[in-house]
């Protein structure tokens, strides 16, 4: 299916929840989804749009907007296509429902966001840390506030 | 896992030093009599926290940093960190560089099918097997020595060329690898397509289906020894690879002894595309002219944007996801490693098996932890 195709088909299914979608490149595609109706979302992209093959799902940090983005990347085996879903959380409270209904893989994915930034997956089946020890749970190491924000840059270095 | 263990059940934990792990993880298996009832992963004993370290450190010094996330793909590890930058900063690599990265990729890649076979055998008992393809795997670490200065973490690609050019005699060396590793291949397969007792352990043990290593993400060669012919480099091809004659490798069974002859397949598939690119190869400068950066240049201010660079690693789709916010540093990198959903569809693939196919299927799926963990 053509990326056009994709876009106008996931704004006419969710007029109110799908925002900001565009075509990036060739092969790249990116839209904003409100963070209640992931699920719904994913489910349509996965048994209406070919999307079986979630890439990876991780976090991103962005601390002068006060928000964590949740970042999706849904792909296929049978297209050469690769959608970028984010969802918007607010940084003192991420909460987002687990895609772990329609994207079995999705479980590890989601237990190192969890114990890296902090984000709390409702209905997860087994959220807790994947590669950190107990000790450091609770810190949220890959946040940017984690020790000094910003980090010394390489000004030095020159 | 449930880890209350009723009066016939036994728990075991096997690693995170286990002698047929090919790293450092814990696989808790659940046991009754000698099948497996139910299996848990732990990981994260060799976490090293490579995503953070990126954050701090300029582009240039992210290259050496990537090549440890695996030591076994370094190169295609950096081939997706550098095509990230190379997307956001709007550089495109000669097209020698462009043919020298293939050939050191598939070479990289040869030598880590190599390892996977030869540990392969190992784990199942086939001491003496490991041996042979680690001899030829040396002849192909000295053409990755000569060319890149390393056996194992290379710091060799560049953003919008390579290093070093390919030295002379290259090609000369190549080929009589490439004879010895022909000769080598043949040799092996014949010694293990006809011996029953590893056709016992292998045909039919860790069956995986289309669909459901689908569902799990398994990539790579794992997934394509289900039928499925999912390779980045046809699907979404990058450098040259538009260019270069090769087909993706699938056998159809799906079981442990499917994925060892992918490997092998693989193994002439790589050779093949690196005579190709050795034959086509244009002569050229290494670099473009208008480059943005100064090629040394410790400190280059990459545009802001984000972008998802996806290559195929010898284990599967690797994708590096970079966020810059226009400063000399990355403002968050992902690395998307194909092991990391392989791992997570142990559990279920062993489930019902017996403890001694255990190491038998795990090792088959090639697991690099290193990788994993980051």
């Amino acid at each position: 299916m053509e990326a056009e195709k994709i876009i106008d088909s996931l704004n006419a299914k969710f007029p109110d929840t799908i925002s900001d979608s565009q075509i990036e490149s060739e092969k790249r595609i990116s839209a904003y989804a409100e963070a209640g109706s992931i699920v719904e979302i994913c489910r349509y992209l996965k048994d209406e749009l070919q999307f079986d093959h979630l890439s990876s799902e991780t976090a991103v940090d962005l601390i002068l907007k006060d928000e964590i983005e949740v970042v999706y990347h849904l792909s296929s085996f049978g297209q050469p296509l690769v959608l970028k879903l984010k969802a918007r959380l607010p940084r003192n409270n991420p909460e987002i429902e687990s895609i772990t209904s329609v994207y079995w893989d999705a479980n590890w994915y989601e237990r190192e966001a969890y114990e890296l930034f902090g984000v709390q997956y409702r209905n997860h089946p087994n959220l807790r840390n994947l590669v950190l020890p107990d000790e450091l749970l609770g810190d949220w190491p890959l946040r940017k506030d984690y020790e000094d924000f910003p980090q010394k840059t390489a000004k030095n270095l020159v | 896992m449930d880890t209350n263990i009723g009066p016939d059940e036994m728990l075991i934990h096997m690693g995170p030093h286990h002698i047929a792990q090919p790293g450092p993880f814990r696989l808790n298996v659940k046991l009754k009599g000698e099948t497996v009832q139910d299996s848990d992963v732990e990981m994260g004993f060799i976490h090293k926290g490579i995503e953070k370290i990126l954050e701090s450190k300029t582009y240039l010094q992210g290259i050496p940093v990537v090549d440890r996330a695996c030591y076994l793909a370094a190169l295609t590890n950096e081939e997706a960190f550098v095509g990230c930058v190379e997307k956001l900063a709007g550089i495109e690599p000669t097209e020698r560089s462009q043919y020298i990265r293939v050939i050191v990729e598939e070479l990289s890649r040869i030598q880590s099918h190599l390892l996977g076979y030869g540990e392969y055998t190992e784990f199942i008992g086939f001491m003496t097997m490991f041996f042979y393809p680690m001899t030829v795997r040396e002849k192909i670490l000295d053409l990755l020595e000569m060319t890149t200065g390393a056996r194992i973490t290379h710091s060799y690609l560049r953003f919008g060329g390579v290093r070093d050019d390919l030295p002379e005699g290259f090609e000369a060396k190549c080929k009589e690898a490439f004879a010895l590793l022909r000769r080598g291949l043949e040799e092996w397969g014949e010694l293990m397509k006809s011996d029953t007792i590893y056709r016992e352990r292998t045909v039919g043990v860790g069956v995986l289906t289309p669909d459901t290593a689908k569902e799990m993400g398994v990539t790579g060669p794992p997934l394509r020894a289900t039928g499925v012919d999912f390779d980045i480099r046809k699907d979404e091809p990058y450098l040259v690879y538009d260019d270069l004659d090769f087909k993706v490798c699938t056998e159809t069974a799906g079981d442990v002894y499917a994925r060892i002859w992918v490997r092998v397949a693989e193994i002439y598939e790589s050779m093949y595309i690196i005579e190709q690119a050795l034959d086509q190869m244009p002569s050229g400068p290494l670099f473009p002219e208008n480059l943005p950066y100064d090629r040394r240049a410790p400190v280059m201010r990459v545009p802001e944007g984000e972008v998802f660079h996806r290559v195929e690693d010898p284990r599967g789709e690797m994708g590096m996801y970079m966020v810059s916010d226009g400063s000399d540093k990355p403002y968050r990198v992902k690395i998307r490693g194909p092991v990391f959903p392989t791992m997570q569809a142990m559990p279920p693939l062993i489930k019902d098996s017996q403890l001694a196919d255990v190491v038998a299927i795990v090792g088959s799926l090639d697991p690099c932890v290193s990788e994993a963990d980051r």
